[in-house]
């Protein structure tokens, strides 16, 4: 009989704990989507994050199917399915969350402590917020036009980048990750497991502790991040310099016209031909 | 003056985590925005034909400055969403998005002595956002989900995220109802504070905060027995087998075709295109 000692989840248990954490994170971000912000004064309240969700469940199973689960169930139940999909932004996003949660549940050797517990739930989630305010500020950079030359833009941003890390890592930080993992890792350690047919994690079993080679592949992962920001940037220069010289020819633009004229009357042919052939 | 101040912000903090959020108005928004849009003009043109239209104006935008041709890219998508019969809940995430995004920046520019020279970046800022994000909810919104699933597919994306997809719409039903469900039964057994004096109001707050969280136990264990059945299920027809499996993929994808209104499509905005780079140019 093969033994169930699966720590290291095969196949199937890896699938298992991708499709939990999908739902779970992204029912958990549809509703932060929904849930209005508001402020007072300058200090913005918004349950910015259910992060504790994919945070727990890292900490419980195998962090890099998780890690993939939560950002594809906010790229899929929150962007997708409200159609806030945002293009290149969520590239960032589905890569900062996969690196702060991957490292979180690496950082666990033993659920049931407390202290480790808490202290992998904040560096998660510092972690991927930090990462999420640097390319925010370098993302308005790049979309402005002449950031330093408008009065007060740069200023505005650093601020209001910084502002809202702080006010995410104490707020939804400590409200929304700590706490709640806090209460249910060790709740769920050793309840889980079983109904995914696998072993709960134990000093034997789990993967060590973040070594070296993690930290290359998040750094690689972040780099990846900015690199697509970067990339828009570049390709920002190519295609303004085309669309420039697009928009200096008036008989450019005429040409265009007609070529698109021209393709409409063939597809109308094309399409009284076929109607006709049907009818 | 000050505990009205007080007063208003509790009414409001409890107001937004609970009493706005009907989980059956959502369950039926997001049920209707999958599948109650099917004999729309967008929801039957072919999946990989949209997908490259939102490549276009999904990104081009991000790279014109040009006010002009910026605004005829909006028109563009506001007409192409109308076509699109989107559900409500959707287009009001929409407007509060474009205004968290630009409208708040607003507010500090002019609070750190900018002046209405940054309007005008303002403005084009929250015209390339509003294209993008209309473009997207035309064509995410707009599409059956299994139709985007087989159109992502088509163009060599992980089977996973397409069966994440096809997953998570149908799913996304049954959890709510179950959220809902721990939740009533909370509700039921519960005893909250009293909602009289303003400490009480932050009690009643902090209460149903933790019963949300509380909540989640139960919600992770019967969640993960689902998703136990579902991979099970799956793993009995060869799911893992068939997601790699070259012929599969060939099967699935053999139901999209292109006609005439598929091509019909793009071309139209191609025309709209080049007429407002005209328009543009000519000024």
């Amino acid at each position: 009989m093969q033994q169930i000692n699966n720590y290291t989840a095969a196949q199937p248990q890896k699938l298992m704990i991708f499709v939990l954490t999908m739902s779970m994170y992204g029912l958990a971000t549809l509703f932060s989507e929904l849930i209005p912000s508001f402020q007072v004064g300058i200090v913005e309240f918004s349950v910015e994050y259910f992060l504790f969700i994919p945070l727990t469940l890292a900490m419980l199973f195998d962090p890099i199917s998780v890690a993939l689960g939560a950002a594809t169930g906010e790229l899929v139940f929150s962007e997708i399915m409200l159609g806030q999909f945002g293009g290149l932004g969520e590239l960032e996003k589905f890569i900062t969350v996969t690196i702060g949660v991957y490292i979180a549940g690496r950082l666990v050797s033993n659920p049931s402590n407390r202290k480790l517990v808490g202290f992998a739930a904040m560096a998660g989630t510092v972690l991927q917020l930090l990462m999420g305010t640097i390319v925010d500020i370098l993302k308005v950079q790049f979309a402005v036009e002449d950031f330093e030359a408008v009065a007060g833009l740069p200023q505005s941003v650093f601020a209001t980048e910084g502002f809202a890390f702080l006010n995410d890592v104490l707020f939804s930080g400590i409200l929304f990750c700590l706490l709640p993992a806090l209460y249910l890792v060790p709740k769920l350690y050793g309840k889980i497991e079983p109904l995914l047919g696998m072993q709960p994690r134990t000093k034997d079993t789990w993967l060590d502790a973040v070594n070296v080679k993690v930290i290359l592949g998040s750094l690689v992962g972040f780099a990846a991040a900015i690199a697509a920001e970067m990339l828009a940037e570049s390709g920002f220069e190519l295609i303004d310099w085309e669309a420039g010289w697009a928009e200096s020819g008036t008989a450019f633009a005429i040409g265009m016209i007609v070529a698109a004229a021209v393709i409409l009357v063939i597809i109308l042919i094309l399409r009284t031909n076929t109607s006709k052939k049907a009818g | 003056m000050s505990s009205d101040i007080k007063k208003k912000f509790s009414e409001k903090l409890s107001e937004n985590i609970m009493d706005k959020m009907s989980i059956d108005f959502l369950r039926t928004q997001v049920l209707k925005n999958a599948y109650g849009n099917k004999d729309t003009v967008i929801a039957g043109l072919d999946p990989r034909i949209l997908l490259v239209w939102y490549l276009f104006f999904g990104l081009i935008p991000w790279f014109s400055h040009d006010i002009i041709f910026l605004l005829g890219c909006f028109i563009l998508v506001t007409i192409t969403t109308m076509l699109a019969r989107v559900a409500g809940l959707v287009l009001l995430l929409f407007v509060l998005g474009v205004f968290s995004q630009t409208g708040y920046l607003l507010i500090v520019i002019l609070l750190f002595g900018g002046d209405a020279s940054a309007f005008l970046p303002l403005l084009t800022l929250s015209l390339k956002i509003s294209t993008v994000s209309l473009a997207s909810i035309t064509v995410f919104s707009g599409l059956d989900p299994d139709q985007l699933a087989n159109g992502l597919m088509w163009f060599g994306f992980p089977e996973r995220l397409s069966f994440s997809i096809s997953y998570a719409y149908r799913i996304l039903p049954v959890l709510l109802q179950e959220f809902q469900n721990i939740l009533l039964s909370y509700r039921m057994r519960g005893n909250p504070p009293s909602r009289k004096t303003f400490a009480g109001n932050l009690k009643y707050l902090i209460y149903q905060v933790k019963v949300i969280m509380h909540a989640f136990y139960p919600l992770m264990l019967n969640t993960a027995k689902r998703s136990r059945t579902t991979v099970e299920a799956l793993e009995l027809k060869g799911y893992r087998y068939a997601a790699v499996n070259k012929e599969v993929k060939k099967i699935r994808l053999s139901a999209l075709r292109l006609t005439n209104n598929d091509l019909l499509f793009p071309a139209l905005s191609f025309m709209w295109v080049a007429v407002t780079l005209l328009i543009s140019s000519l000024l």
